[in-house]
């Protein structure tokens, strides 16, 4: 397999003028020499291959948008050094252009009052695709998704839902090697989002994408990702297979139980009794993050016999989204 | 297959605006009112000077330039102070940033389609309509000609200018305020709304010296001007060129250094 991204120890650092409060504060900011570095990008090296999907995460403000402007080209990084298809992006903006597709989500690169099979006509001819490629594209679109209804209908028309979709075929259109997906599926309604993971799987099976995603939603990363990147305040925190992250919290199992009585009142008693594990309530269960290498679930589950009834009980694999909020957390040892 | 980038560009423009088509009444009335208030503001000037001729124009003669300045005004304005503005403020620079096609370029051609339209359904309907009623002011002649090329490079300088004023905007990001200055001074500057003939000597000799002129002043000099001899038509067409030249090589060079700005420190 070929590398199409080589990013090694880059990091990105803003100036960001200190402002002040009030109405005294913004007038004296008007003539403020007052900066301050922030960096929003400290460190990231990481490797990636022609036809891998990645997920990479991180909470809201932890540089994620940033590395993905630095791979695009859009910013220069500080230092490091990011070779995008054999290229440095931000010397070859507009060459490097022709062979990524960004989708930044809620955002479109769509002309809004064109029907959308005139977008993409435009697109064909602003990257320069033959007409066979794209008769070819189209045909594997129409055998994917049902494109009909949407292509000729203008794009402000268009939910939410159709304009991502639209964009997303519109990124892939020129058939590039890497796509970079930010966010993509924000705001979506359950059908279209697997819809969108389905579309995303068959062109990266198809067409041999590169595809990194950013993604706030577990079940994209479940649906699409075989390899995730954890990114927290600019940090790298975490780079490599799902897998590999499931066996490493692979001891934490939740205990989901149902009890008498109030059940928020009863997480209170049950948190105090066992003190070491995380306990958390809903309308339905009593949840119990159990790491079983300090203790036994059927143990824990013996002690809570002792003192009450249990009227129902579930045992759970950890899910991604609980591993991943115990790395923002937490942090990987 | 460069060319047919910018052409397809220009098709879908054509298509756009063909979509609004509300928006093109709206203009041509707006048009129409405009045209009112500068007929009677100006027939009171004439008015109130006693005199048949003035700063060696009649009353008819500025009424022609004045409506066909209004007509050009419609046809190569394309708001790219207000677009770039946009662009900057939301965010989606980005994106077009991320075309494979160099922005200044991608921005201009789109635009393009826009005048194909505004040309045939403003201002080739008034230039019939005021050559008709004035019955023989507009000579057919080599004038034509020289408008047309003329009339491509005011395009062309107007463009550079407002894609420099609208590299401003990344600076400050804001639009409103820079976009109303530069409109007034350009349309001031240019001979669009008070004809140059009008302008003081000083100011006169100063706005020659300025690109502004060559934006609505000298197409509308080639087009109206009586036997107008062929070196002094060159010269006109000669420093539009070179004004073309300049713009162009400033607002690239302004923009490169601003967008090396933005990738170092984030927009």
């Amino acid at each position: 397999m070929s590398t199409v991204i080589e990013i090694k120890n880059v990091s990105k650092e803003f100036k960001v003028l200190n402002r002040r409060e009030g109405l005294k504060g913004s007038i004296k900011d008007l003539f403020s020499r007052d900066y301050k570095i922030v960096k929003a990008v400290d460190d990231i090296s990481m490797t990636i291959d022609q036809g891998e999907i990645v997920g990479y995460l991180g909470p809201n403000g932890a540089g994620k948008s940033t590395t993905i402007k630095m791979m695009t080209g859009v910013l220069e990084p500080s230092s490091g050094e990011i070779i995008v298809n054999g290229r440095v992006p931000y010397k070859n903006r507009t060459l490097n252009a022709a062979e990524i597709g960004v989708v930044f989500g809620q955002r479109s690169q769509l002309w809004w009052a064109l029907p959308l099979i005139e977008s993409f006509k435009l697109l064909k001819d602003i990257y320069g695709i033959s007409d066979a490629d794209y008769k070819n594209m189209m045909d594997f679109y129409q055998s994917q998704v049902d494109i009909e209804p949407i292509l000729h209908k203008p794009v402000r028309q268009m939910s939410l839902g159709q304009r991502t979709l639209s964009d997303i075929l519109a990124a892939f259109l020129h058939n590039p090697r890497i796509v970079f997906l930010d966010e993509p599926t924000i705001g979506l309604d359950v059908s279209m989002k697997s819809k969108i993971r389905t579309l995303i799987h068959a062109l990266n099976k198809e067409k041999n994408t590169t595809v990194i995603l950013t993604t706030h939603d577990m079940g994209d990363v479940d649906a699409l990702c075989r390899r995730i990147v954890i990114i927290d305040k600019g940090k790298m925190l975490y780079d490599n297979d799902m897998e590999h992250l499931k066996n490493f919290f692979g001891s934490y199992r939740t205990l989901k139980v149902r009890v008498k009585g109030d059940l928020k009142a009863e997480a209170e008693v049950i948190g105090k009794e066992l003190s070491e594990f995380q306990v958390t309530a809903d309308d339905e269960w009593i949840s119990i993050l159990v790491d079983e290498d300090k203790r036994k679930v059927i143990d824990v589950l013996g002690q809570l016999q002792q003192a009450r009834q249990i009227r129902d009980m579930q045992l759970e694999e950890i899910s991604t989204e609980d591993v991943i909020k115990k790395i923002y957390e937490e942090g990987v040892q | 297959m460069n060319l047919k980038r910018r052409l397809s560009l220009t098709r879908a423009g054509i298509i756009e605006s063909l979509q609004f088509r509300l928006s093109m009444l709206i203009i041509f009335v707006g048009n129409l009112l405009y045209l009112i208030v500068i007929y009677f503001l100006w027939k009171a000037i004439y008015a109130s000077s006693g005199q048949e001729v003035v700063n060696g124009m009649t009353f008819s003669d500025t009424l022609i330039y004045l409506v066909l300045a209004s007509a050009i005004f419609n046809f190569i304005e394309m708001y790219t102070v207000w677009e770039m503005g946009r662009a900057i403020q939301s965010g989606n620079m980005v994106l077009n940033l991320l075309k494979p096609m160099e922005y200044r370029k991608y921005l201009f051609w789109s635009f393009s389609g826009t005048f194909v339209t505004q040309f045939f359904f403003t201002f080739l309907p008034t230039f019939i309509i005021v050559a008709i009623v004035t019955n023989g002011a507009i000579q057919f002649g080599f004038n034509l000609l020289y408008f047309v090329i003329s009339i491509v490079m005011a395009i062309v300088i107007n463009y550079n200018i407002d894609f420099f004023v609208g590299t401003i905007c990344l600076y400050t990001e804001s639009i409103w305020g820079i976009n109303i200055m530069k409109q007034v001074l350009v349309l001031l500057l240019s001979g669009a709304t008070v004809p140059i003939a009008f302008f003081p000597e000083t100011f006169k000799k100063i706005v020659y010296c300025l690109p502004f002129q060559s934006i609505y002043n000298a197409p509308l000099s080639l087009l109206l001007g009586k036997d107008m001899p062929v070196s002094e038509a060159m010269t006109t067409l000669g420093i539009q060129l070179l004004w073309c030249v300049v713009m162009m090589i400033l607002s690239r060079l302004f923009w490169k250094s601003s967008l090396k700005q933005i990738t170092v420190n984030g927009g």
